[in-house]
């Protein structure tokens, strides 16, 4: 049973919710259920295919499995939360729709949060490295080759938002 | 370029990669009600009490439904009619349904289910499919345990057994596949304000969905909508099992009169819904010294599980393509399906072809190291060719230099290179028999490129022939419709009756429809079956859709051009409507090479008030074939394909690695290349799974590994590189030459895993999955 509610503070995608709501709530049902976000999807709910990854302070986490207690005081970002806020496309989605790495597309919003965490880290994109960024993000369809290469393929065109982002990393 | 051939961008990708495409579990009507399913957790077993009145007086449960509830309308079988919605008394398989929930919340729905009373009885039990007949097996139905025995029956076998120098006997396991559609099964069943009913369903067969609805609810068909939601994978594991959920959201819906969702949890969908069959193949191949095959003996056992599904259907399709793509005069094949209490067997991804191409190309392999051939070698010796193009179902197969082609493109490729000389190694030969070498002078562990002790790499083909279109035993459900609208603006509306799964089939649509109507393929919009826009057009399954769909688009696209084409011909001042060709965007005048847009015309269809839809169809002529010999023209078309896989063993650990997959498919023609490609990988990256870790480990019935964490398919880290070839003779029956691809993609993948690890260790396969246990078993290292 959930342990009674009480008041929690949550930024989601820039978002600041104060919301009462039980701490022992799933954050992925708290996104998908009270605040509509159903980006994040349920494809096992025990942590185990990655389907639900979101980002909370910028590291990809299973969302079936973090409670919203723990998420309180976080930035969390979603899939929803990528791209320009217009419509456009985050580079990560724009290279995985170019190079047809979405198939059912049900892996696809937790393959592009944790492809989105890999390309803002200061790692060199290396197959193996992507590979083994992805590991935890099951998909059934592809076979995963177009999903590494969409995800090379941002790291390649992206020297400067690497280098940002790195800089970043040295002045916290 | 755009159309087909073309890489167009598939138009769901863009919602796809932002969330927004709106699956099954994130449509949330207003008043919508939670429901969840009590499954059985052993079987068999007789109920003796279901009790479910403290059930319903749980806060915010509004009903619980058994099958003393439902009367005579407790019936979901397809094909059989021995399946209940609802266990009445024995249950048979566990995850049966014994009681369904419907309640304000999943807390609720959950609190109902914890409150029903159960008290079972259990039962003897059939959990071994090669004793499912023995005359002392408990019987998994009153009428016995043998469903069907498929046969083929050709030539006379003893005169193979006569003249034979060489036998090759063996018993084959291969095992079962979960699906593992990322998206698990549901459905959202909405009571339509004027009495019938519409169910949001994931599902690659929505008119499947509306049959088994409207028969449960007992409506016309015409009152029962189906609107496929965007359906993530199906892989045959969709097919009919969607039936059953939204059977039951359907029943629930009806009873509340609100809209209803079911969606199956994990580990439920990993219990209850189908698999693919395991089989037990006992095979013995008759050859002449020289390689060439002269008959073939073979005992199949398919395990259906407690139901029958599709399971007749499965078995015989993997009934006729036992032989392989090879010229064999004498054949004689029975193929048992059986009841038994184990998972529910159903379709999958090549329908039973997979697991007896495990079989006969282990069995190629075997023969050609007992007359000391190269593996390669002994398939062209025995391969279908035009002067020798009859198959074990007697017909003709046309165009059979077509699997000449994948024999000539095996050998070039890379991988093979290497393995034509391992295959003259002594390593390789059978236990208990001593091979003639020939050939080119080979070292006797030239097949082996020993990283060390440790590791052994190995190099293995498999060679396949697919009736990639429904066996002659499904004809009556071979049609199919499109309905396009061409639109003022020039933009274009299509729905379709064959289904998107991830697979890419309205990518080819979309691609399809551009280049017969000569439209803008970026302003044709084409979205999931509503089977209120489509007349029933059978089932997405049999690697179907390309052809279903794109022949009823191309019919559609006729009507249309004889309208079109005149007002094309008004605008180009051409004088011959016929003689204008349909250009990417528009038409072109083959005289004076002046072009008209598309949009253009299609104006001035609306300007004239013409008719601007037009519904196309598309049926598959009639054929001969007797179910009984195995004899006759069993399908429509075949593709051939081949794949050829390095792997890496480790022989202490018993992990077994594959390097690098080069595949090889006969596909008419590439309609979009992204997505064919997407395709072959996928298929073969699935396929290794099966082959090498997918291990469906049962006790009594009941899956023990019900979960990602334990039963493990490939991730990003397992997934090896695919090199792809693509031969592009054109299929005269498929739209602008192709044939589908979905199905073959997956049926070479384990066959040539299991010859490779067979190369790699000098020692047979017989069984798949080749776990690590298995491999270390092989190695005597139990
Ligand atoms: S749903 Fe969270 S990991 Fe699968
Ligand atoms: S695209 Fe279907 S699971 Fe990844």
């Amino acid at each position: 049973m959930s342990a009674p509610a009480i008041k929690i503070r949550i930024t989601v995608n820039g978002t600041v919710h104060v919301t009462d709501a039980s701490p022992t709530m799933r954050l992925l049902d708290f996104l998908r259920n009270e605040l509509g976000l159903t980006g994040a999807k349920e494809g096992c709910g025990g942590g185990e295919c990655g389907a639900c990854t979101v980002l909370v302070d910028g590291a990809p986490i299973c969302s079936c499995l973090m409670v919203l207690g723990s998420a309180a005081e976080r930035q969390v970002t979603t899939v929803e939360g990528l791209g320009d806020g217009a419509g456009g496309l985050d580079p990560v989605q724009q290279a995985f729709v170019e190079e047809g790495a979405v198939q059912c597309g049900y892996c696809t919003p937790g393959l592009v949060m944790s492809a989105r965490a890999l390309v803002d880290s200061d790692k060199e994109l290396t197959d193996e490295v992507v590979r083994t960024a992805l590991a935890g993000n099951i998909c059934r369809c592809t076979g995963y080759k177009k999903v590494v290469d969409a995800v090379r393929k941002v790291g390649a065109a992206a020297p400067d938002a690497q280098a940002t982002s790195d800089h970043s990393k040295e002045q916290p | 370029m755009s159309g087909v051939g073309g890489r167009s961008i598939r138009p769901d990708a863009a919602a796809k990669v932002q969330g927004k495409q709106p699956y099954v579990g994130d449509i949330h009507p207003p008043g919508m009600l939670h429901a969840a399913i009590l499954a059985s957790d052993q079987a068999p077993a007789r109920i003796l009490r279901l009790d479910v009145a403290a059930a319903r007086q749980v806060e915010g449960v509004l009903a619980v439904v058994t099958a003393a509830d439902l009367g005579d309308k407790n019936r979901i079988g397809i094909i059989f009619d021995d399946q209940p919605l609802l266990v009445e008394t024995e249950i048979r398989m566990v995850g049966e349904r014994l009681a369904l929930v419907v309640a304000e919340t999943p807390a609720a729905c959950q609190a109902g289910l914890e409150a029903v009373a159960l008290e079972t009885e259990p039962l003897p039990g059939v959990y071994d499919a090669e004793h499912a007949l023995d005359a002392d097996a408990p019987q998994v139905h009153p009428d016995g345990n043998l469903i069907r025995t498929f046969s083929v029956d050709r030539g006379d076998l003893s005169s193979a057994l006569d003249t034979a120098e060489v036998v090759i006997e063996e018993t084959y396991r291969i095992g079962g596949q979960e699906h593992a559609y990322l998206e698990p099964q549901g459905c959202l069943a909405v009571p339509a304000p004027t009495g019938g009913m519409w169910l949001y369903s994931s599902t690659q067969c929505p008119f499947y969905v509306r049959s088994a609805v409207a028969k449960v609810l007992d409506l016309p068909l015409a009152e029962v909508r189906v609107l496929q939601t965007p359906t993530g994978g199906g892989f045959g594991g969709k097919e009919d099992y969607p039936n059953e959920i939204a059977a039951c959201a359907a029943l629930l819906a009806q009873r509340t009169r609100r809209p209803v969702r079911l969606l199956l949890p994990r580990e439920l969908d990993f219990q209850a819904s189908t698999k693919r069959h395991s089989m037990t193949v006992h095979h013995k191949l008759y050859a002449d010294s020289s390689g060439c095959i002269l008959g073939v003996d073979a005992e199949v056992i398919v395990d259906a599980g407690a139901y029958v599904g599709m399971s007749t259907v499965v078995s015989e399709r993997a009934n006729t393509s036992l032989v392989g793509p090879y010229a064999v005069d004498n054949v004689r094949i029975r193929t048992q399906v059986v009841r038994t209490n184990n998972l529910f067997g159903g379709p999958f991804r090549g329908f039973g072809a997979p697991q007896v191409t495990v079989v006969h190309e282990c069995q190629m392999d075997r023969l050609a190291r007992q007359v000391g051939l190269p593996p390669l070698q002994v398939r062209r010796l025995n391969a279908l060719t035009p002067d020798r193009p009859l198959w074990s179902t007697g017909e003709t197969i046309a165009q059979t230099e077509r699997l000449g082609a994948v024999l000539d493109a095996l050998a070039d490729s890379e991988v093979m290179t290497d393995s034509e000389v391992m295959t003259d190694s002594e390593v390789m030969t059978d236990s208990g028999v001593t091979a003639d070498v020939h050939g080119p002078a080979a070292s006797p562990a030239a097949s082996l490129v020993e990283d060390d002790e440790r590791y052994r790499q190995g190099t293995g083909i498999s060679v396949f022939i697919y009736g990639a279109n429904l066996h002659h035993g499904g004809q009556p459900l071979d049609r199919g419709g499109a309905l396009v609208q061409v639109q003022a603006d020039g933009s274009v509306s299509v729905a379709i009756g064959v289904t998107e799964m991830g697979q890419g089939a309205l990518t080819a649509a979309r691609a399809i429809a551009a280049t017969a109507l000569g439209a803008d393929e970026e302003r044709i919009r084409i979205t999931e079956v509503d089977t209120d826009m489509v007349a029933d057009s059978g089932p997405t399954v049999a690697s179907r859709a390309t052809l279903v769909g794109g022949r009823a688009i191309c019919d559609a696209a006729d009507q249309l051009q004889a309208r079109l084409l005149p007002l094309a011909a008004e605008l180009l001042d051409a004088p011959d409507p016929d003689a204008l060709v349909v250009v990417e965007g528009g038409f072109e005048s083959p005289d004076t090479k002046r072009r008209v847009a598309f949009e253009e015309v299609a104006a001035l269809l609306h300007a004239r008030r013409e008719n601007p839809a037009a519904v196309g169809w598309y049926r598959s002529k009639p054929r001969d074939y007797d179910a009984e010999t195995g004899q006759g023209q069993a399908y429509m078309f075949y593709s051939f394909g081949a794949h050829a896989t390095r792997v890496r063993v480790d022989t202490w650990t018993g992990k077994l690695e594959v390097l690098s997959i080069t595949a090889i498919h006969d596909v008419g023609r590439v309609i979009h290349a992204t997505a064919i490609e997407g395709q072959v990988e996928g298929g073969a990256v699935q396929a290794m799974g099966w082959a090498c870790m997918e291990n469906l480990s049962l006790q009594e019935g009941k899956l023990m590994n019900p979960s990602f964490a334990d039963y493990l398919i490939p991730t990003a880290v397992d997934a090896p590189t695919v090199n792809m070839v693509f031969l592009e003779d054109p299929e005269p029956l498929g739209p602008f030459g192709a044939r589908g691809i979905g199905e073959p993609s997956f049926i070479p993948g384990a066959a040539a895993i299991a010859n490779a690890v067979a190369a790699a260790l000098g020692r047979p396969v017989t069984t798949i999955p080749l776990i690590p246990e298995r491999i270390l078993n092989m190695l005597g290292k139990e």
